[in-house]
């Protein structure tokens, strides 16, 4: 278990070009679908003429609004439909759609529809928006939804502080930018059955979520996930794409296949939601936080999507960091005409994460005390029960601190001062799953025996470029006590496939994990009961290990699991070898009123260290060097968890560097990799890493989870290194050169 | 239709392409090589790269007919006689592989480099690969790989 990981099968494929995704599927008779998106912000659609587009040669299909559903659907608030209705809330509202015998044709069908638009005022500011006279973007109201809780007293604790802060932290839209752009192929069949195959995180959920939005039921879709592009979070809703490739296909009677350009990802898809914190904290001398009060206004942009579950992230997760007992918060979901929001590696987390671990740094200050001290004094620990419930049954937080402070050199480089060189730290929290919004966190898994002895795996969860079969095969095969080598893991077809929720949540390894690790235990149980029943040997004598059973009894005997396999087919009533696991993690779902709950099985803790250097003449920031320490309890694949850390970070560092979707009146204006900057290879900084491991009691031998709190600390850690350096306060990402160049000159100014 | 005759992946072929056809379309679509992707459609990830007369290119900027007598090699053809090239070995054993979806152009520009330069330094590589967007990996595993080729590790 302990060794350096091995190479996946799956990266096999991807190494020869013989992985398959979704665009990479051949079809006879297969159609192109192509969108047309609206190209106003908040605009009704007076009339949608098709009859010219459905004349030219080549095009099978054309939809409007009239042609969907009658009723609006969304995975949180029912406020989408499939194509507009009545009005447009944002550039790449989706209005109509073709399907045609090639993409050439598709697009030039799309030029001959005559939409007319009445245009509307737009709102681009969720603040503007909730005010009493702002246009409704929908009937009901501009604001989505709300939230606030109290915990203690902010007022006892704000009177016991010696020092108190205010500020305000805002983070932009950014994209998930995975290389794969989304991709839907739609069959119809004989039956009337949806084939779906898509490039989604979360098959299952997938399947529901797009039964409630054609008001069919779920046993009437199959959806199949075939090697995915990466996700990140923004591959875990349903964008349009899919339900129009669907309605087309059903319309034509042949498959269809609709995939997004890369500028329809920037317009269209679900980035990651913008967040204005207020943030007041209070705190004692000794340096003991006392108060946090918090106002939070989201931007969800056009559509509720996930946006009430990213906001409650956003006001809860970081909190149970450290031991703050007082706190207030409110939270206000808004709508405006901009592209709708999504999940994002961290869901809302990075967003407060940036907010708190900077104001977390202003107020060590401000009482003349090392962050590092103060982070350490109010850190969670092991056997806390945290301000919300949250149950830490296993926690290394404060030696991935004192680790990450240690290798970096900490204390020395915040005594001596190189100009324009500084050194900040930021953490961060991350449950296992999270049952917060939902009853069902439950995985199931199946297993079966191939006549050879070797063993197929069934599992609901499915890969989506993070190792996650790796990681199963891994466990199974330390559980049979065979190579895993010998042990295939099927990608997810919801027909065949047992239930699982899907990549997210950081979730996978432990909770689909644990159901992993039940099939194998069930399995090796009915390979016992085989043999005791083929040999008409008793079973308490028998025994497993490593892939054969032991006879104990006099002679000792042992039979391999082939042997078993093959015998037992032959027997009269069998039964076949398949074992068969579930997990429900021991979570409980918050209270309706109060949010209070342990939400997750276990919790994954995070330190990050910047080590920055400023250019005073450009602005420019140079990371000389970053430590990431991580408690995500024991690591079943070494290779696979150091490729998780590093990949974050650098999504991390990029959208607290350079990476935000720019707006302009409701128009995306850097809709391509082009514009929106992604981080390259000249960019990475020297990156050290380790893992604090423990055994956490509920993990598959002892993992927790690892995806998502590889990204949250980036921006904070680096905000602070810049104060270091040149005692700038950054309240905004991403952070550009030419903002601390004129922070830089207006300081100079004022001295 | 304009005819075209190229060479791919060792294996020469002719056939009629509409004059506006992209090279991309041309492999992933006529002949069926669906390794390489399109992940952006403009130049601007790499994602497409396959490599003409032994050099990078990406395939969504160039035209079909572009590559009239030309050698194009994708990802399909990098390994031989059934045998990985040393940098598909070292891209999977090292990890540098996550959603696979830049991996094809990454292990064609690092074997253009290679086949360029025996002995590039950390810097070459990174300046090889700088026109490669990995969104998975943050590039150090890939860096990593192209490099332990180079001093013939792996």
């Amino acid at each position: 278990m302990k060794s350096r990981g091995m190479p996946q099968v799956e990266a096999l494929k991807k190494a020869t070009g013989e992985s398959v995704y979704t665009e990479d599927i051949r079809f006879p008779n297969l159609l192109i679908g192509k969108i047309l998106r609206s190209p106003y912000s908040h605009a009704r659609v007076l009339k949608v003429d098709t009859s010219k587009a459905k004349k030219l040669p080549g095009v099978k299909a054309v939809l409007s609004g009239e042609d969907v559903p009658p009723f609006p659907w969304g995975p949180a608030v029912d406020d989408e439909f499939i194509l507009a209705k009545g009005k447009v809330r944002y550039i790449g509202d989706e209005v109509a759609a073709v399907a045609a015998v090639d993409e050439e044709t598709a697009v030039k069908a799309l030029s001959l529809i005559d939409v007319q638009y009445e245009e509307l005022e737009g709102i681009f500011d969720p603040e503007v928006a909730l005010k009493a006279q702002a246009s409704r973007i929908h009937e009901k109201g501009n604001l989505v939804t709300s939230y606030h809780f109290t915990r203690g007293s902010i007022d006892e604790g704000f009177k016991k502080s010696s020092i108190i802060l205010e500020d305000v932290f805002e983070v932009p839209r950014a994209h998930q930018a995975y290389l794969q752009p989304h991709c839907a192929i739609a069959q119809i069949d004989i039956q009337g059955r949806i084939n779906i195959w898509a490039t989604t995180q979360m098959p299952f959920v997938f399947g529901s979520r797009i039964a409630k939005a054609l008001g069919i039921p779920e046993d009437q879709i199959r959806v199949i996930q075939n090697t995915i592009g990466g996700g990140f979070g923004g591959k875990n809703m349903v964008p349009s794409l899919y339900l129009i490739a669907i309605l087309l296909a059903k319309k034509t009677g042949k498959p269809v296949r609709i995939q997004n350009t890369r500028e329809e990802e920037f317009f269209s898809g679900r980035v990651r939601c913008p967040a204005k914190i207020w943030l007041k904290m209070g705190i004692a001398a000794d340096g003991t936080i006392l108060a946090k009060e918090t106002k939070i206004i989201m931007d969800c942009g056009a559509y509720a999507s996930n946006g009430p579950a990213i906001m409650i992230t956003t006001s809860m997760r970081a909190d149970n960091v450290y031991r703050i007992k007082n706190l207030k918060t409110q939270a206000d979901l808004v709508y405006t005409n901009q592209v709708p929001v999504g999940s994002f590696r961290g869901l809302g987390n990075p967003q407060m994460a940036f907010a708190l671990e900077s104001m977390i740094d202003m107020l060590a200050l401000a009482i003349g005390k090392d962050p590092l001290e103060v982070r350490l004094k109010n850190a969670t620990r092991e056997g806390d029960t945290t301000v919300h419930g949250w149950e830490i049954l296993s926690c290394s937080f404060s030696d991935t601190l004192e680790g990450a402070a240690e290798e970096s050199g900490w204390e020395q480089k915040r005594k001596n001062k190189v100009p324009f060189r500084g050194i900040g730290m930021a953490c961060a929290i991350q449950p296992s799953g999270n049952r917060f919004a939902r009853d069902d966190d439950s995985s199931s898994a199946y297993l079966k025996m191939s006549p050879s002895g070797n063993l197929m795996l069934m599992t609901g969860e499915g890969d989506i470029g993070q190792g996650a079969y790796l990681t199963f095969r891994k466990i199974v095969a330390k559980e049979m006590g065979i190579p895993p080598e010998r042990i295939q893991v099927l990608p997810v077809d919801t027909d065949i496939s047992p239930r699982g929720l899907g990549a997210f949540a950081s979730r996978v390894t432990v909770i689909g994990g644990n159901a992993v690790l039940a099939a194998a235990k069930d399995l090796k149980k009915q390979i016992l009961t085989a043999a005791s029943r083929i040999f008409n040997l008793s079973l308490e004598h028998l025994e497993y290990k490593e892939g054969k059973v032991f006879s104990l009894a006099q002679p000792v005997r042992q039979f391999t699991i082939e042997e078993i396999t093959q015998k037992a087919s032959a027997l009269p009533d069998g039964p076949p070898l398949l074992g068969r696991g579930f997990y429900n993690p021991p979570s409980s779902k918050v209270d309706p009123n109060t949010k209070y709950g342990n939400i997750a099985v276990s919790y994954s803790f995070a330190t990050h260290v910047a080590e920055v250097e400023i250019d005073p003449d450009t602005g420019t920031i140079k990371i000389l060097g970053y430590w990431a320490y991580h408690d995500s309890g024991n690591i079943i694949d070494m290779i696979g968890a150091e490729g998780q850390v590093e990949g974050g970070i650098i999504q991390g560092l990029g959208t607290t560097l350079s990476e935000q979707l720019i707006i302009e009146r409701g128009k995306p204006l850097n809709p391509n990799f082009r514009d929106y900057p992604l981080l390259t290879a000249p960019d990475i900084p020297p990156l050290r890493m380790r893992f604090i491991e423990n055994e956490d009691p509920r993990g598959p031998y002892g993992a927790k989870g690892l995806g998502e709190p590889v990204l949250v600390p980036c921006a904070p850690a680096v905000a602070n290194a810049i104060y270091d350096a040149i005692g700038i306060r950054i309240k905004k990402i991403p952070i550009l050169p030419e903002d601390i160049f004129f922070r830089i000159r207006k300081s100079k100014e004022i001295r | 239709m304009p005819k075209v005759r190229l060479t791919i992946n060792r294996e020469t072929i002719s056939l009629n392409v509409s004059p506006t056809k992209l090279l991309i379309d041309l492999i992933r679509e006529d002949l069926g090589l669906t390794g390489t992707k399109k992940a952006c459609g403009h130049g601007d990830c790499g994602a497409c790269t396959v490599l003409m007369d032994g050099k990078p290119v990406n395939s969504c900027l160039v035209l079909a007919v572009e590559a009239q007598g030309k050698e194009i090699t994708t990802i399909e053809g990098v390994g031989q006689n059934g045998e990985l090239h040393p940098l598909q070995k070292a891209f999977i054993e090292l990890g540098a592989i996550q959603c696979g979806y830049c991996t094809p152009g990454m292990i064609l520009v690092g074997k253009a480099l290679l086949d360029q330069n025996r002995d590039p330094s950390e810097e070459d590589i990174k300046k090889a690969v700088e026109g490669n967007i990995c969104r998975c990996t943050g590039y150090y595993k890939i860096i990593k790989a192209i490099l332990s080729v180079a001093k013939g590790k792996t």
